[in-house]
């Protein structure tokens, strides 16, 4: 019997090509972006399960309170892993990870070769220990013990030493640091949180024996005793904290997080070193495209089969009379299903085999195919099947072995209108999600013109910042300085700690040091240049001195409108006045304001300062060059000529504000993506409903066309009752995309207002698609000889 | 073999009630070939339908073979019509996605049959239909009347005791009518009992009996002389 379901369902397919391409195309398009949602879905979710110990680790975080607002930080105090160690029964192990400088590149010399390494980190032994590293080469049990000692992952091996044994070897970092590598470490998985492509160890750093309970700029880790509760061990935490600082200086609070949500809940946290941050509501809106896809792609497949119910409802008739039960007709359509799905899911599997690099690109990932070979996989493959075959079978399955035979031996009696109303509201919600999404992608693509076309406040574009962390000595900064300035392309150059949309220092902003209260303000170094370097615009005095004598020891800082708002002063008034950010500055400028993160934040405080109290890192060059090649190079000679132990690396200003907004990008590009999907698959949806429709009213067309009604006049009759339908999806659609692209905006602190020529512009497409797809079938059906029609009834 | 009394059968749309059938009394003994005539919406079709347990009556009593019919559910006429009944269609009513023998083969399948013996069986009434040459032709390929004994085929192949014609005639030309109605008649011969629906006097006369409806009542039943090979 079963054979003889999957011949007639094999046959089925092959006698009516049109359809079951239409069919299966729908559906293996729906399957192959759950199966590539899946990938990405699980990869996310399998982050950090590779370390043997995953479920003791936990990352010691803070939340922030009073002139910090109210945050969390994923980096925590110096002290913290220490007095864990010392003091926490709960704890077994603790470690910390700083990457260089805070998050800078380091500048290395290794065999008389200059490189830039942008993932070093300094840590702990115990990390070794804590994640289970494996050395290839070196013991990891003492590879970190000794003061300036490092370890490599294979890949940095490979790159700097060419495949030969790096022990033994020393490398020089940022000029004065000389490291001697001691171990050879597996490279970290794709997902894995740990990011590091050298660990050098915190032995002889500046920080390794610092115990102080401020300074928030530790990733700390910690391996908990067995059988102690997260909970336990961050109540014993925190009254550590409590037992070691007073009330007063206490702006933050401990917490502990298990190493299984570090990737996917700290989306939110400020100062994480790691590049590899996942976000759980990516996930979960993923997760629900992917469900969503699911299920448009079978409806679709329901209307589509049923569309063609006339002639399956002789089929089923005849199986009836000749002995056929309603239980094994179920079970006949089911397996025709069933038979689609399985087609489908293998082309998706081949679709999803050629869309993964560009899936890649879109979503920024590194998925490889052998996700595809896991058992997991294969469960998941297994049970999308299943699930596509109960749900797309169901109401064909139900509907078409419900026939009575007897209409078969009456053709007139036709069934009831009941169906057709669940197929209209099922194209209706199609249509309504598909114009949800074009207006969702007009909104996220004119949002992200604002953002990419806003006047910032400076002038982001023609900017080179070059990695100086490596370049020592005050002569050597200047004599780069007098280089670069000496080109006639070179409009402006400032040495700074870091630039806008990068992190730089949080101090708290007060007006007299007997102030309790402060304003959260980011503070950079910076030298006279900055303010035409980032072409700021001043509001009042000078910027920063360009020349300092040796012993002037006044500090000196240029505030932003923001700080002097809120100090109270107009910008004139500000000027000469001190103020106090830990230490006493003297205004000598204000600027107005700019926004030196992303649009998401608003403008807060800002100040440039020229206090020795953090490094700066970074040269900042302002040019104006037809050819940049050339200028580049130039600058290179240059940098080199001045700096020859050093790597000259460089990024433009412009590409690093946009990497602020790759998340935006990556959403309007998903949401283009599955915004096509979905028009595709509804466009289908409607297809078919045409199809039924002039199915159903063939002996209508044909009376009509008997009576003197035109192909035009026919097509027209059939269109208008389609048009309605997508009315009404517009009218449900319009609703749900403003609520949800309102929610969206409101994410951002500068964000557009949504135009009603966007819902007008997307109803046209909307309606325009949906009438080219249905006259198709109307001008077919209207073009139908009716004798034809009339002669069957 | 079927007895239905006082049998009566209305279809009530939302705003009128049709009495299709009214007080029906009919009897047909096994091994009679019995023909259903009148004109237009008279009800032939619809006590066909009952015959053929595709249908309940609404009021009356049907009894096949000593089952009554009347009450049963859906399932329960399936099993009953299952290898009793037999049913020949205007219109043919072939499967278009099955070849010739997969039609014949059908019924023997959901009398969950062995391979072997369907296929025997299939065969041989193939065979005797003279149609076993384009066994695995599609019905599109067959013309009407081949496309009729295929269809005579598969209503025989399980050797039923009754066998419904709904104007099996009417969509073929007179030289396969004739064609058709003999095998019908053979079909009788053997012991198969024949209820046939049909327009044509022509056909009428192959049957041993012609029953006359008219709004939804038996008007007149004559008796035929036996025919034989009429023409």
């Amino acid at each position: 019997m079963f054979r003889n379901y999957i011949k007639i369902a094999w046959r089925n397919l092959r006698f009516n090509r049109l359809f079951s391409a239409i069919n299966i195309v729908g559906l293996s398009f729906g399957l192959t972006i759950v199966l590539l949602l899946f990938l990405f879905i699980s990869h996310e979710r399998s982050f950090d399960s590779m370390f043997p110990k995953k479920d003791r680790i936990h990352r010691s975080i803070i939340k922030t309170n009073g002139d910090f607002g109210f945050d969390t930080w994923a980096t925590v105090p110096p002290i913290t892993s220490l007095a864990m160690k010392e003091e926490m029964t709960h704890v077994e192990s603790a470690a910390r990870l700083l990457k260089h400088n805070f998050g800078r590149p380091a500048s290395l010399r290794i065999n008389n070769q200059n490189y830039t390494e942008d993932m070093l980190y300094w840590a702990d032994k115990e990390l070794v220990s804590i994640f289970d590293i494996a050395l290839v080469r070196g013991d990891g049990a003492t590879a970190l013990d000794r003061p300036g000692t490092v370890i490599l992952s294979e890949k940095a091996a490979r790159t700097y030493f060419n495949g030969e044994n790096p022990l033994g070897k020393t490398i020089l970092i940022d000029s004065d640091n000389e490291l001697e590598v001691t171990g050879v470490y597996k490279d970290f998985p794709e997902n894995s949180t740990l990011d590091a492509d050298m660990l050098a160890s915190s032995n002889g750093s500046w920080f390794y024996d610092r115990r102080s309970w401020s300074n928030a700029s530790f990733e700390t880790y910690c391996l908990l005793k067995e059988n102690v509760s997260t909970d336990d061990a961050q109540v014993q935490l925190n009254q550590l904290f409590e037992a070691n600082v007073d009330e007063d200086n206490r702006w933050f609070s401990f917490a502990l997080q298990p190493l299984e949500k570090v990737h996917l809940y700290s989306a939110s946290y400020g100062n994480s070193y790691t590049s590899r941050i996942g976000d759980i509501n990516e996930v979960r809106n993923m997760t629900y495209l992917a469900i969503l896809i699911l299920l448009i792609a079978c409806v679709n497949y329901m209307n589509l089969t049923t569309a063609r119910s006339q002639k399956r409802s002789k089929e089923v008739g005849i199986s009836k009379t000749l002995g056929a039960t309603s239980r094994s007709l179920v079970g006949r359509f089911y397996m025709e299903t069933g038979l689609i799905a399985a087609i489908s899911i293998f082309l998706g599997i081949v679709f999803a085999i050629l869309l993964l690099p560009g899936f890649n690109r879109l979503t920024n990932q590194n998925l490889g195919l052998d996700l595809l070979w896991t058992p997991t996989f294969l469960t998941v493959t297994i049970a999308v099947w299943l699930i596509t075959t109960l749900f797309s079978g169901l109401y064909p399955s139900l509907y078409l072995s419900r026939f009575l035979p007897k209409e078969i031996l009456s053709p007139s009696l036709k069934r009831g209108m009941g169906n057709i109303l669940i197929r209209k509201g099922l194209v209706v919600m199609q249509f309504a999600a598909s114009t949800a999404l074009i207006v969702g992608v007009m909104v996220i693509y004119q949002q992200t013109d604002y953002v990419q076309n806003k006047d910032l406040g400076f002038a982001a574009d023609n900017v080179m910042a070059i990695s100086i962390g490596g370049l020592r000595g005050n002569e050597n900064r200047d004599a780069l300085t007098q280089e670069l300035e000496n080109f006639t392309e070179v409009t402006a150059v400032s040495m700074a700690q870091g630039y806008p949309s990068m992190d730089v220092s949080g101090r708290s902003l007060r007006k007299n040091n007997l102030e309790e209260q402060g304003l959260n303000i980011q503070t950079n170094v910076a030298d006279g240049g900055i303010i035409d370097a980032l072409k700021l615009k001043l509001l009042a005095g000078s910027g920063l001195p360009k020349n300092k004598a040796k012993n002037d020891t006044l500090v000196e800082v240029v505030l932003n409108k923001k700080a002097i708002d809120y100090l109270g002063y107009t910008p004139e008034e500000a000027i000469g006045k001190e103020v106090y950010m830990g230490n006493p500055y003297t205004v000598v400028g204000v600027v107005d304001n700019f926004n030196y993160e992303s649009l998401h934040q608003p403008i807060g405080a800002y100040a440039f300062h020229n206090a020795p109290t953090e490094g700066k890192s970074f040269m900042l060059v302002r040019f104006n060059s037809a050819n940049l090649a050339k200028t580049i190079n130039s600058l290179k000679t240059a940098f080199n000529k001045v700096a020859p132990n050093i790597d000259f690396n460089y990024t433009f200003l412009d590409q690093s504000l946009e990497t602020l907004y790759a998340r935006e990008k990556r959403a309007g590009q998903i949401s283009v993506v599955f915004c096509l999907l979905a028009v595709f698959i509804a466009a289908l949806g409607l297809f078919g409903l045409a199809a039924y429709t002039a199915e159903q009213r063939r002996k209508e067309i044909g009376i009509r066309k008997v009576l003197g009604a035109s192909v035009a006049k026919i097509s027209q009759m059939l269109s208008k009752d389609f048009a309605k339908l997508v009315l009404i999806a517009l009218m449900i659609g319009f609703p749900v995309a403003y609520f949800f692209m309102e929610n969206w905006l409101q994410g951002f602190a500068y964000r557009i207002d949504i135009q009603w020529w966007v819902f007008a512009l997307a109803g046209s497409i909307a309606l325009a698609i949906a009438l080219v797809t249905v006259s198709f079938q109307a001008i077919r059906a209207a073009l139908t000889n009716p004798t034809k029609s009339l002669r069957t009834e | 073999m079927i007895t239905i009394q006082n049998l009566k059968k209305s279809f009530r749309t939302e705003e009128v009630e049709t009495l299709a059938l009214n007080n029906v009394n009919l009897t047909v003994e096994e091994g009679e070939f019995v023909a259903i005539m009148g004109p237009s919406g008279c009800g032939k079709s619809t006590l066909l339908n009952i015959i053929g347990m595709l249908d309940n009556p609404t009021e009356g009593s049907y009894n096949f073979a000593g089952h009554e019919v009347g009450g049963l559910k859906e399932s329960q006429r399936t099993q009953l019509r299952k290898g009793n009944l037999g049913f020949v269609f205007q219109s043919f009513n072939l499967i278009d996605e099955l070849t010739v023998y997969e039609n014949v083969e059908l019924p023997l399948i959901y009398l969950k049959m062995g391979k072997a013996e369907r296929k025997e069986k299939v065969m041989k009434v193939l065979e005797r239909m003279k149609i076993a040459h384009r066994e695995k032709h599609f019905p599109q390929q067959l013309s009407g009347g081949q496309q009729q004994r295929v269809a005579i085929s598969r209503a025989v192949v399980t050797n039923p005791k009754l066998i419904l014609a709904d104007e099996p005639t009417g969509n073929l030309d007179s030289k396969n009518g004739i064609e058709v109605m003999n095998l019908l008649t053979e079909l009788n011969q053997e012991g198969t009992t024949i209820v046939m629906v049909t327009h044509s006097d022509r056909d009428s006369h192959y049957a041993h009996r012609v029953v006359n409806l008219f709004d939804g009542q038996i008007v007149t039943e004559s008796q035929n002389r036996a025919i034989g090979a009429m023409m």
